[in-house]
């Protein structure tokens, strides 16, 4: 049995060696697979985490460049390692902690926002056949694990004992279980169209040209990705929605009492959820991997997301706050009646066959 | 109504109520004694021709002799200024309150009782707030007032 | 359903918090999100300014009022002279008026654009922070040109002003408040139409013209309640008089109109700056006052209208060459009293906004 069918074709070789080594160093049956797996997992974290400390950059040079400044200057050509730096001076600070604090709930908070954020990328298209394990149910398993991270923003607000903390940790509650509603009716309309859950096949449903993406498939299509990409923002904590954290009002809102690597934690974790709901956003609505047979399509992948990734960046350099009852008042009065009616739009025009 | 016009009026309306100080150089200052305080502040906010009803600032000021609290008053709709002064004995000061004509007098009066510690009657909020809550060295406003660790320069 | 038993507990916004521009402790009693009550505490900046200006001479103490609101430490300096001038008559050249009419107005601006940056970032817009001090640099620079100083200004004197401008301030201040001009359309076009702006400002913090007057509001924050009172129209100190200037007023009295009307202000300013510079006379910058300045025994309240409203110097002299006592007033001092009575009810996000509009600046306060 291979252990993982879905493979980069050019890596294949470097993967078959790695398998024939494993083998002769004695691993055989279960083991083999588990180690393997565990190596792949090892891969993808190493790769998003340096991702997010690149989107950590570049954020901070597209709000420089918006704002007409630079960014970072100083760390080699246009700062490009200075979120390195940031990251190693987190970890060398001395962990600062409340005394009043509830112990386990604070000190399991940070890992189980970093782990929810990079469980998702289990079921991620890197690429044609660039994928750690494609689940038949990959985007509800995505929209399940990532609504963990509210349940660690909720244990840190908790866990800090510490009213900021707590007022933060309760507004990301309520905003992402209501964000998550209008997210998942617009996910739907796109599983109405491919019939399955698995994000290999949602972007195979999406081949051909580039008509076969659902962002052009009129009219729900467009009007789906609207209301997915304002529910990621808000589930991503940005501004306009990002209340758990506003600086001006709760000053830094759940992770105030959070310092160093716990705090770094929380900051990786929110860059990665960043590169999430935009690459589940180019699986769902852009063709995931696809684009002209000459690029390989993990750049195709990696170049969408980017684009996606900005687009939320510029929204956050642009726009103010919401106050946390406009926010849910746009959520329940308007995001989700929209998204549902959209829903029911696609499931007629599916139904009477008017689509491509 | 010029400045001129303003004297005239609140001579012929109070002439024994309050007192004109000094000087035809800037806006008229007046006396009044403090046990009149609030029927006069009454009166200039509720004079039809007047309408004092904007308190711009109210301090307390120690001459080395006495107290003296100086309201500053101006009127918004007849575009007036006015000061009046309540001088106080240095022993014993004790101040009406008045906020109950002009509501923003609150913080000046608290002001006046931390800093020099004149006493406000019916002030109902005298907290200490631009000293520290547990200051007990006295009222640094006052002229006979030195910080205990204060060295002064000798006199040249 | 049984009542669910809820309790209010309280909040410290400060003296270490981001939205309260310095350190000002507003203690909140809060129900969930709302706010019940609010009660600011002060005193963490009090230097005890009015103290140090006894022990000071007259020309001394205008330095140390620098101090007092340095945002816009022109209209400090200017207040000062302008009740030292008012107690020994002195007479000021046309110049020097011309030239404190020139600064008074440019280091409003200045405050505005400040006002404008930080009302914004403090509703999360964390851009237009960068545009605004981006304009206040032109601004900086013709002061540094000037008199050498950024912030702290120690320019008008009593009698005049300290330095005659260098040749090139003319030509570079009126390029400077032509960009700003343009600039001003700019943010509005930026944030005024936004929905989310919208939002967040129109209808949030109402002040009543009633409460603003009860509790000494004054300036931008009166304004914008629908009280028309400027002090340089309807008690014109210097040459204010001569020039042709609105005042802008607004009728909602909530944040929105706050902001706005502080908009309108800076192309007023415009206006009266490029007048003041068509009708710069030539001749002295200082009127005769000896380094011995001993004005007559008496008192005086010398009040100016400054981007925060009404401040005002109450000078008691007996004659010698230093003052009995220095009172100051600031604007933000009442502004922040009357917090209380009409910040509350909302959430806090709507707090930051209305103490944003306030335009409050602790050391005012304090002293």
């Amino acid at each position: 049995m291979s252990p993982t069918p879905f493979i980069l074709m050019e890596l294949q070789p470097v993967f078959a060696w790695i398998y024939e080594l494993l083998q002769s160093l004695g691993f055989k049956g279960d083991l083999l697979t588990v180690v393997v797996y565990a190596g792949l997992g090892v891969t993808v974290f190493g790769v998003l985490a340096l991702l997010a400390l690149y989107l950590v950059w570049w954020e901070r040079k597209i709000a420089g460049h918006i704002q007409q400044r630079f960014g970072p200057m100083r760390n080699g050509w246009h700062g490009w390692y200075q979120t390195m730096m940031d990251g190693l001076k987190l970890l060398q600070k001395e962990d600062v902690l409340v005394d009043t604090r509830d112990k386990p709930v604070f000190f399991w908070a940070p890992i189980i926002c970093f782990v929810a954020a990079f469980c998702a990328y289990v079921v991620m298209p890197f690429g044609e056949g660039l994928i750690v394990a494609d689940l038949n149910i990959g985007v509800l398993y995505i929209v399940a694990i990532t609504t963990f991270t509210v349940i660690s923003l909720l244990m840190a607000g908790w866990g800090s004992n510490n009213k900021y903390a707590l007022l933060g940790g309760m507004r990301s509650a309520a905003q992402v279980v209501s964000y998550e509603v209008p997210m998942v009716a617009s996910i739907l309309t796109v599983i109405l169209f491919t019939g399955s859950l698995s994000m290999v096949d949602i972007v195979e449903s999406q081949s051909g040209m580039v008509f076969n993406w659902f962002i052009f498939r009129l009219p729900f299509g467009p009007i789906a990705f609207m209301i997915y990409i304002t529910a990621a923002t808000a589930e991503a904590n940005r501004t306009p929605f990002d209340i758990p954290e506003a600086e001006q009002e709760l000053v830094a809102g759940f992770n105030i009492e959070y310092s160093g690597m716990k705090f770094a934690m929380f900051f990786l974790a929110e860059f990665v959820n960043l590169f999430t709901v935009s690459a589940i956003a180019v699986t769902l609505f852009f063709g995931g991997w696809q684009g002209w047979e000459f690029i390989p399509s993990w750049i195709w992948f990696l170049g969408k997301t980017f684009m996606v990734v900005l687009l939320l960046m510029l929204f956050r350099w642009t726009y103010p706050r919401l106050r946390v009852d406009q926010l849910m008042e746009f959520a329940w009065k308007i995001l989700v009646p929209i998204a549902f009616a959209n829903l029911i739009v696609a499931g007629w025009m599916k139904h009477a066959g008017w689509y491509w | 109504m010029t400045v001129e016009q303003l004297k005239e009026y609140i001579a012929g309306k109070y002439p024994v109520m309050m007192t004109p100080l000094d000087t035809g150089r800037y806006d008229p200052v007046y006396e009044v004694k403090s046990g009149q305080l609030l029927e006069i502040a009454r009166a200039l906010r509720d004079d039809e021709n007047l309408k004092f009803d904007f308190l711009c600032n109210l301090g307390a000021t120690d001459t080395g002799e006495r107290f003296e609290a100086v309201y500053s008053l101006a009127s918004i709709t007849k575009k007036l200024r006015l000061d009046f002064k309540v001088i106080l004995p240095y022993e014993g000061a004790k101040i009406d309150s008045v906020q109950e004509i002009w509501p923003g007098a609150n913080w000046f009066e608290r002001e006046m009782w931390e800093l020099y510690g004149i006493d406000v009657k019916n002030h109902g909020n005298l907290k200490r707030f631009l000293l520290p809550d547990d200051w007990d060295q006295g009222h640094p406003m006052r002229k006979n007032w030195d910080a205990p660790d204060f060295v002064r320069f000798p006199e040249l | 359903m049984s009542a669910l038993r809820t309790e209010e507990f309280i909040v410290n916004m400060g003296p270490h918090h981001p939205s309260t521009h310095g350190v000002c402790r507003l203690m909140l009693t809060m129900d969930g999100e709302k706010i019940v009550a609010i009660e600011p505490y002060i005193g963490y900046l009090h230097r005890s300014l009015e103290k140090i200006c006894e022990n000071r001479t007259y020309h001394q103490c205008i330095p140390i009022l620098d101090r007092f609101e340095y945002v816009t430490a022109m209209s400090c300096n200017y207040t000062f002279a302008l009740a030292a001038e008012k107690l020994a008559q002195v007479e000021v050249p046309e110049r020097a008026e011309y030239l404190r009419v020139i600064m008074l107005e440019l280091n409003r601006i200045a405050s505005h654009l400040i006002f404008f940056g930080t009302t914004a970032m403090d509703l999360g817009a964390l851009t237009p922070f960068l545009y605004a001090l981006r304009e206040r640099e032109l601004i900086m620079d013709l002061f540094e040109m000037t008199c050498g100083q950024r912030l702290t200004y120690n320019y008008i004197r009593i009698g005049g002003v300290s330095k005659d401008i260098p040749a090139e301030f003319v030509p570079k201040c009126r390029e400077a408040i032509k960009i700003i001009d343009g600039k001003v359309d700019e943010y509005m076009a930026l944030l005024n139409g936004n929905p989310i702006w919208k939002a967040r400002t129109i209808g949030v913090g109402y002040l009543s013209p009633e409460l603003a007057v009860a509790y000494g509001v004054s300036g931008p924050v009166l304004r914008a309640s629908g009280v028309k009172y400027d002090i340089r129209r309807d008690d014109p100190y210097s040459i204010y008089d001569r020039f042709d200037f609105e005042i802008p007023c607004r009728e909602n009295g909530d944040v929105f109109d706050r902001y706005m009307l502080r908009l309108d202000e800076i192309k007023q300013s415009i206006r009266i700056i490029e007048q003041a510079l068509d009708g710069l006379p030539e001749g002295e910058i200082k009127g005769k006052v000896s380094l011995k300045f001993k004005p007559p025994a008496g008192e005086v309240y010398s009040r100016v209208e400054n981007s925060r409203g009404e401040l005002g110097v109450y000078i008691l002299s007996d004659g010698s060459d230093k003052p009995v006592r220095v009172k100051t007033r600031g604007g933000s001092y009442s502004q922040l009293q009357a917090l209380p009575h009409f910040g509350a009810g909302g959430l806090i996000a709507d707090l930051v906004a209305i103490f944003a509009s306030l335009d409050i600046i602790m050391p005012e306060v304090d002293r």
